[in-house]
């Protein structure tokens, strides 16, 4: 029955997957043409060259050809070359992974972190002055620009603090230019990006667990364990939150792929030097096979993500059937 | 049968069985517009939603009345003046009004909101209706090609389209819409997957209703509160996607003022000018929290499967 629901899983993912690596071809196909804008301008270029340097790079095949050959490389573990500088498109990725995975990883697990116990707060306290003030914090933390926030935080925190002569907090980067890098310095660097990239999920998570808690609190089960003389502790913990929780990591699941696209903004506002950022720079330069690259590999993180959670899910809560 | 509480219990104007108990005969709409009215944070909001509508769409008056200042002129001398007078939110780098610039920003950033809300509801209730109501192959079909785009990671379909299409207020709302239509698409599927089970549409369907009566005047009108409510919902969300773009410099072009563009280049001024940063962020945060307060309200109303 799980075999068979992973399956049927799989197979729609894969369906998805090269559904997207279609469709963003097909979009980037349209700015192929022009690749390396303003080539067709050099006079030190002669006609059949600007030919022969499109023929290596294949771009005078149609595009579902190109596309062919770009998955069946894809799927031999090769991601082509970067139309901008020739070196391999998964040493870029590969290189800017760690520094995503730094960032977002940090964000998540401090959202978790928080917004459990802030959401079994708000629901155990319903209505109290502390539920309250989670509402307003959760509600302020989904209406602002996350891009603003980070520039403020570099207004306060970076130039103003700075002003002030008073120790302050570096504005972009992973690491100081000269001499930095050692764990302290980029824990330094984090705590800007991470602030705001946490405080989202941190607004979303814990309005979640809120009401995910109440309503597992107004449940059967709960009623009964609360009359058999079960301890309030008891039945919080080991009833209610461990029920709540289950519906989280489908939500948890869902924001795997805000791994390497969520982090987008808060990169360039940081300079943050991580896949989102690297994948809009080159796509802005029309660099086809690194945007392609890059995204195939997130849209697989997507995939992988959703998969996992609604796998974890159907363990998890056995009401849920194979369907 | 169907789960008992996910079916919408929806009375239309009019129908036969209204009045028989001690209650006055009350609609759908009107008892939802009741509670909405009741709802005092959602009414402010709503009121504060309008009145910065207004605010746009009379941007030349207020700029002619109050700030005195073309949204687009440069005054190079007065370039980086602090908040005061005659500048109330003082000027940019090339000495152009911020609060008349405020204003016209508006304009855009509401007017791509509500044009991208118009058309990601147009489509997806389109696709939503035929999937749900057709379904065999037409609903694997489509949904298969929602979950492509959805699966899409948003930010980079936004990028790639903004680098093919050079946005206006048109094609940026497009672009956005072009993302929220898979999940307006999945909904109204789902609603009509459950209302197509009553016994009305089996009824309708006896008397030799075709399809597309069924569909328009019977579907469309029970999915249509769950579609106010994505509606209300999303704004606020489009908003703040239409900033980001903005600001990356994938949206509104300058010299037209956007809330977003205004912050483009903000890092450079950092400095010596901060009140450039905040005011246009301040606008944008107050006006996505509206509408998200707006929209739980709206939600709160007329959400059929809250009741």
């Amino acid at each position: 029955m799980l075999l068979k629901f992973v399956a049927r899983r799989l197979l729609a993912s894969v369906i998805v997957v090269l559904g997207v690596t279609a469709v963003t071809l097909i979009l980037m196909d349209r700015t192929r043409g022009a690749y390396v804008p303003g080539i067709d301008l050099n006079p030190a270029l002669r006609p059949e060259d600007i030919a022969r340097l499109r023929a290596n790079l294949g771009l005078d095949e149609p595009f579902y050809q190109w596309y062919l050959s770009w998955l069946w490389n894809v799927l031999h573990g090769d991601f082509g070359r970067s139309m901008i500088d020739g070196s391999p498109v998964i040493t870029h990725i590969l290189e800017r992974l760690p520094n995503t995975l730094e960032l977002t990883l940090t964000a998540i697990v401090l959202g978790i972190l928080l917004s459990v116990p802030l959401g079994v707060i708000g629901a155990l306290r319903r209505g109290s002055k502390s539920d309250h003030a989670l509402t307003v914090f959760s509600v302020g933390g989904f209406a602002i620009p996350q891009f603003w926030l980070g520039l403020m935080l570099i207004l306060v925190f970076s130039v103003t603090f700075q002003h002030l002569g008073w120790p302050w907090l570096p504005s972009g980067g992973v690491t100081s230019p000269f001499g930095g890098g050692d764990l302290g310095d980029r824990l330094l660097h984090l705590i800007l990006p991470a602030t705001v990239l946490s405080l989202f999920y941190l607004s979303l998570w814990s309005r979640f667990t809120r009401s995910s808690m109440l309503e597992v609190l107004s449940q059967d089960y709960v009623r009964t364990a609360r009359a058999k003389g079960m301890s309030e502790r008891r039945v919080v913990y080991l009833h209610g939150l461990r029920n709540a929780l289950i519906p989280l990591v489908t939500l948890v699941g869902l924001e795997l792929p805000g791994l390497v696209s969520g982090g987008l903004i808060v990169e360039v506002v940081f300079s943050w030097p991580g896949l989102g950022r690297l994948a809009f720079e080159r796509a802005l330069q029309y660099d086809y096979t690194t945007v392609m690259g890059v995204v195939f590999f997130t849209t697989l993180l997507v995939v992988a993500g959703n998969l996992l959670a609604d796998i974890l899910y159907a363990i998890l809560d056995p009401r849920i059937r194979y369907a | 049968m169907l789960d008992p509480t996910s079916l919408p219990e929806i009375e239309l104007p009019g129908s036969p069985f209204e009045g028989d108990t001690s209650r006055p005969a009350q609609s759908f709409w009107n008892e939802s517009w009741e509670r909405l009215r009741a709802n005092r944070i959602g009414v402010a909001a709503g009121v504060l939603i309008l009145i910065l509508a207004l605010i746009a769409i009379a941007a030349p008056i207020f700029s002619l009345v109050l700030t005195h200042f073309d949204p687009t002129r440069q005054h190079l001398i007065d370039n980086f003046r602090p908040p005061g007078h005659p500048y109330l939110l003082g000027t940019d780098e090339l000495g152009r009004d911020t609060l008349t610039r405020l204003i016209y920003g508006g304009r855009v950033t509401l007017g791509v909101a509500s044009l991208t809300v118009v058309l990601s509801l147009t489509l997806g209730t389109t696709v939503g209706l035929l999937a749900g109501y057709y379904g065999r192959w037409l609903d694997d079909l489509l949904m298969r090609i929602v979950d492509v785009f959805l699966a899409i990671p948003a930010i980079f379909l936004f990028i790639l389209m903004s680098i093919l299409f050079r946005p206006n207020a048109f094609t940026l709302a497009a672009i956005i819409a072009s993302v929220g239509w898979g999940g307006v698409a999945r909904l109204v599927r789902g609603e009509v997957l459950s209302v197509k089970q009553r016994d009305f549409i089996l009824a309708t369907r006896s008397v030799g209703a075709k399809d597309l009566r069924l569909i328009v005047r019977h579907l469309l009108p029970n999915v249509l509160p769950i579609l106010i409510v994505a509606a209300s919902l999303g704004v606020g969300q489009i908003i703040l996607i239409e900033a980001a773009l903005d600001f990356l410099g994938l949206g509104i072009q300058p010299p037209t003022p956007s809330w977003g563009n205004m912050l483009t280049n903000a890092e450079s001024y950092f400095f010596h000018s901060g009140w450039l940063v905040v005011f246009p962020g301040v606008t944008i945060f107050i006006t996505v929290l509206a509408s998200n307060l707006f929209g739980n309200a709206v939600r709160d109303a007329f959400d059929p499967r809250l009741k």
